[in-house]
C-alpha cells in the first residue's frame, strides 16, 4: 500500500466517522410523495421590491414542471408545484412556508427567493425534515452547514456565490485589462456587502489598493456624486455591486462627465434587462455570469426549443432569471430520478450527496455535491455587452 | 338593551363594566388558551403574529388614538427592541434581563424623539418620525460592530428561567399571549389614571388641556416613551419569532403597516388595535386559502349542475390560474383598505359598535344615528 493510498484511506475513514453519526440522525420527510405525484413548494417575491426576479423565476420553474410532466414525470410521478407570494417579507415567507409544510404537505422546498425570507423560514423546513434546495440567494447560510447539526444537511445551493464569483471575475479583469486602480461601488445591503468583500479580498491578494469605494441605497437614481468621485480618484476599473437600474444610471452619468473606465458587474448584473433598457449606454459593460445568456434567435438545440417554449407560454423573451428557475427544477428532477423508483427523502439526500454530476442545457459549470460540500460550483464566466447583447468573454474562471 | 344602574363612583372605572363582559372575555380567553392544542403550527404562527402586531397596535393606540400624536416611525422602535434583544442575547444575557432592557432602552429613545415632537403638529410631526425611522435604519446598517450591518443577526431561541422556548412551541404562543394581556391591562389602567386622562385631554384640545393645568410637554414626551417602550417589548418577541433580523426588515413599509393596524381596526379604542392586527396578519393567509380552495369548490358546484368532468376540471384550472396571478393578492388587499377608509373611517371596531347598537335598539334604530356632525371634542363621540 502506498503512502498516498494510506492517506486517502485514513482520510476516508475519518470522514466516515465524522459523517456517520450525522448521517444516521438527519431526519428526512417522505411526505408529499405518492405513487402518482411529488408535491414541491416554493415562495417567490411576486408583488414586492424584487418581483422582476420572482415572476420570471417562477415562470421558468412552471415551464420546467410542465415539460417534465409532459414526458410522464419522474419514474411515473408527476410534479405538483405549489407557489406562494412572500412579497420579500420575512413574515409572509414564514407563514407561507408553514402553510406549505402543513397544508400542502410538500416534499421539498425548491428555489425560495431572497436572503431575509429564506433565512427566517429555513428552520421550519429543517425541523420538518424537508429539503431546502437551490434557494435564490447565494448567501453562505444556504449551503454552509455545521456537521454537528444533522438537520442542516438538508440545505443545498446551486447558485454562484457572490464573494467567490466576484473574486474570480475581478482577478480575470485585472489580468486581462492590466488594471492599476480598481474601484468598487456597491448597494447598501447584504448582497452589496458580499460583492465588496469579494472585491477587497481579491485586490488584497493581488497586492492592489482599492482606489475608491462608494455606496448607494437600493433604488437610488442619482449617481452624479459617485461618478464624480470615482473620476477624481482616477479609477480604471469599477466593480458594480448593483442590480438592474443602477449600472445603467451610473454609466450614463459617467459618460456625461467623460469618465470611461472598464465596468464590471457582479453576477446579478448579468441579465438581459440591462442591455435592453440601457441601450448604447451600457455597451462594453463586463459582468460575472453563471452561464451564457440564451437568446431566442441565436440559440441552438435544446436551448432554442426551451426559449421558444418560454416565449410561447409567457409572451416575453426568456431571461437569466427564467434560466435559474428552470435549473432549480431540472436539477431537482435529475437527483430524484437518480434516487430511484421507491423514492424517499433519505434516498434523495443520498443521491444529492453521491457526487453524481448534473449538466444543464445552458452550458453552466457542472453541478456536483458531496457529503461535506453542498454548494454546486464556484466556476464563473465573464461576459460583455456587445451590440446590445451579452457575449461570453471567458469561461471556467476561478481565483 | 342593557342599562347599567350605577350605585357607586367606583363603577365608572371598572375594567369589566357588567356580567356580560365576564362571559365574552372569559370565552375569548378560553378559546385562545385551547387554540394551540387544537390548531396546527400554521394557524398558531398567524396567531403569534397577531399578538405581536396587537402589542404594537396598543402602543400606537396610546400615542395616536389617545394622545393624538402621529407616528410613522414605529418600525424603528420595533427595530431598537429587536436589536437590543439580539445584542444582549449574543452576549449571554437571559430573556429575563434583555426583555425589560429592550423596553427601557426603547422607552428612553422614544422620550428623546418625543422632545422635538413638542413643537411639531400634524403632518410635520409625521415627517419628523419618518426621518427618525430613516436615521435608525441607517444606524443599524452602519454600526457593524453592534448590529452586524446588512448581514443581519441570527436570534436564538429564548432561554427563559433555564427553559428553551422555541419560536414554534406552545410556550412561545403563551408567552406572547401573556405579554399582550399584560400590555392591554396595563394600558387600560393607564388610561383611567390621571396620566391617561391627560393624554385624552391633549388629543381633544391642547389649549383646553393647558388651561386645565395639564403640562403638555411632559405628557407628550411620556406618551412617546410609553408607546416606544411597549413597541420595544414587541420587538423582542418579533426578533425571536423571525429568528433573524436585518435592517431591511424594519422599513417605512412596516411602519405604515402598523399605522394601518389602528386605522383599519378603529383608532379610538384598544379593541381597534386587536381587530386591526387580526385583519393585517390574517387577510393574506385567508386570500391564499381562498385561492387554493375556491376553484375546487366552484368545480364541484358546477359538477352538481351537470357540467361534465373535463369541463369542471378546465374551470378549476382556469380559476386557479386567475387566482394565482402575481399581484392579485396585493390588489385585493389594497381594495379592502380603500373601501374601509372610504366607507368606514371608524374601522372594524366602529362597524362592530354600529352593528351591536342596531340590534340593541331594534326596531327603533335610527339611520341617522352615526351621521357625521360637527363636534368639538372627539372623546364625546365614541364613548
Amino acid at each position: 500500500m502506498s503512502l498516498h493510498m494510506l492517506k486517502t484511506g485514513l482520510l476516508g475513514a475519518a470522514l466516515a466517522v465524522a459523517a456517520g453519526p450525522a448521517l444516521a440522525q438527519t431526519k428526512v420527510t417522505n411526505q408529499g410523495i405518492s405513487d402518482k405525484e411529488i408535491v414541491i413548494g416554493t415562495h417567490q417575491d411576486l408583488s414586492g421590491p424584487i418581483k422582476a426576479w420572482g415572476v420570471p423565476v417562477l415562470n421558468g420553474m412552471k415551464l420546467a414542471v410542465e415539460e417534465i410532466n409532459a414526458k410522464g414525470g419522474i419514474h411515473g410521478r408527476l410534479l405538483k408545484l405549489i407557489a406562494e407570494d412572500s412579497a420579500y417579507e420575512p413574515r409572509k415567507a414564514v407563514l407561507a412556508t408553514q402553510k406549505m409544510v402543513e397544508r400542502d404537505k410538500i416534499f421539498a422546498m425548491i428555489g425560495p427567493m431572497g436572503s431575509p425570507t429564506v433565512i427566517a423560514a429555513q428552520d421550519i423546513l429543517f425541523e420538518a425534515g424537508i429539503l431546502q434546495l437551490f434557494p435564490l440567494t447565494a448567501a453562505e447560510f444556504t449551503y454552509k452547514f455545521d456537521p454537528a447539526k444533522p438537520q442542516e444537511r438538508l440545505k443545498f445551493n446551486n447558485l454562484l456565490p457572490y464573494v467567490e464569483s466576484t473574486r474570480a471575475a475581478v482577478k480575470f479583469m485585472i489580468e486581462h485589462k492590466k488594471i492599476q486602480k480598481p474601484c468598487v461601488m456597491y448597494q447598501d445591503d447584504e448582497y452589496g456587502k458580499n460583492v465588496f468583500d469579494g472585491f477587497t479580498q481579491q485586490t488584497q491578494a493581488m497586492n492592489l489598493k482599492p482606489t475608491s469605494v462608494t455606496t448607494f441605497k437600493r433604488g437610488a437614481s442619482d449617481f452624479s456624486a459617485q461618478a464624480a468621485k470615482m473620476k477624481a480618484d482616477g479609477c480604471d476599473l469599477v466593480v458594480l455591486g448593483a442590480v438592474i437600474r443602477e449600472p445603467i444610471g451610473v454609466m450614463a452619468e459617467a459618460k456625461k462627465i467623460g469618465f470611461e473606465p472598464t465596468w464590471l458587474g457582479a453576477s446579478p448584473v448579468c441579465v438581459i434587462e440591462i442591455p435592453a433598457l440601457g441601450k448604447g449606454v451600457v455597451e462594453g459593460l463586463y459582468s460575472a455570469c453563471g452561464f451564457e445568456i440564451p437568446y431566442r434567435d441565436t440559440a441552438k438545440g435544446k436551448v432554442k426549443e426551451w426559449a421558444e417554449a418560454y416565449f410561447k407560454a409567457y409572451n416575453t423573451e426568456p431571461n437569466s432569471q427564467a434560466v435559474i428557475g428552470h435549473n432549480t427544477i431540472t436539477t431537482f428532477a435529475h437527483y430524484v430520478e437518480k434516487a430511484g423508483k421507491d423514492l424517499t427523502g433519505a434516498k434523495l439526500l443520498a443521491a444529492l450527496e453521491s457526487g453524481d454530476v448534473f449538466q444543464d442545457i445552458f452550458n453552466s459549470p457542472p453541478t456536483k455535491f458531496s457529503a461535506t460540500n453542498h454548494l454546486a460550483s464556484t466556476i464563473t464566466q465573464v461576459s460583455v455587452i456587445e451590440n446590445g447583447r451579452w457575449k461570453e468573454v471567458k469561461a471556467g474562471l476561478s481565483f | 338593551m342593557r342599562f347599567i344602574f350605577k350605585t357607586d363612583y367606583e363603577q365608572d372605572i371598572k375594567l369589566l363594566q357588567h356580567g356580560g363582559h365576564w362571559w365574552s372575555y372569559g370565552l375569548l380567553f378560553a378559546v385562545l388558551a385551547a387554540a394551540p392544542y387544537l390548531v396546527g403550527s400554521y394557524l398558531q404562527s398567524q396567531l403569534v403574529f397577531v399578538f405581536i402586531y396587537a402589542i404594537v397596535g396598543v402602543a400606537l393606540m396610546i400615542l395616536v388614538g389617545f394622545t393624538g400624536q402621529g407616528s410613522i416611525g414605529h418600525a424603528a422602535f420595533l427595530a431598537i427592541g429587536a436589536y437590543t434583544a439580539a445584542y444582549l442575547q449574543a452576549r449571554g444575557y437571559p430573556f429575563e434581563v434583555y426583555f425589560p432592557a429592550a423596553g427601557i432602552l426603547t422607552g428612553i429613545v422614544g422620550a428623546i424623539v418625543g422632545i422635538p415632537a413638542l413643537r411639531l403638529h400634524g403632518i410635520y410631526l409625521l415627517i419628523a418620525t419618518i426621518s427618525f425611522a430613516f436615521i435608525v435604519e441607517e444606524v443599524l446598517a452602519r454600526w457593524e460592530s453592534v448590529t452586524h450591518g446588512n448581514e443581519g443577526m441570527r436570534v436564538r431561541a429564548i432561554e427563559f428561567f433555564g427553559q428553551t422556548v422555541s419560536r414554534d412551541s406552545n410556550s412561545f404562543y403563551f408567552l406572547c399571549l401573556g405579554i399582550l394581556v399584560l400590555v392591554i391591562i396595563g394600558t387600560l389602567n393607564l388610561m383611567r389614571s390621571p396620566t391617561g386622562r391627560a393624554f385624552i385631554a391633549i388629543r381633544d384640545s391642547e389649549t383646553a388641556a393647558k388651561s386645565m393645568g395639564v403640562d403638555i410637554g411632559r405628557y407628550k414626551v411620556r406618551s412617546f416613551a410609553i408607546s416606544a417602550a411597549i413597541t420595544g417589548l414587541a420587538g423582542t418577541l418579533y426578533a425571536h419569532k423571525m429568528s433573524f433580523i436585518s435592517p431591511e426588515m424594519f422599513t417605512l413599509l412596516l411602519s405604515i403597516e402598523f399605522i394601518m393596524v389602528i386605522i383599519i381596526g378603529g383608532a379610538f379604542g384598544l379593541h381597534g388595535a386587536i381587530l386591526g392586527a387580526i385583519f393585517i396578519v390574517m387577510v393574506d393567509p385567508l386570500i391564499t386559502m381562498l385561492k387554493d380552495d375556491v376553484p375546487g369548490m366552484i368545480a364541484a358546484f358546477s359538477r352538481g349542475f351537470g357540467v361534465g368532468e373535463d369541463a369542471a376540471r378546465a374551470i378549476q384550472d382556469r380559476l386557479y390560474a386567475i387566482f394565482s396571478a402575481p399581484g392579485l393578492k396585493g390588489a385585493i388587499y389594497g381594495l379592502i383598505i380603500i373601501l374601509f377608509v372610504l366607507f368606514e373611517p371608524l374601522g372594524l371596531y366602529g362597524r362592530w359598535l354600529k352593528i351591536k347598537l342596531y340590534f340593541q335598539l331594534f326596531p327603533l334604530y335610527k339611520r341617522a344615528t352615526f351621521r357625521r356632525q360637527k363636534t368639538y371634542v372627539k372623546s364625546e363621540r365614541n364613548r
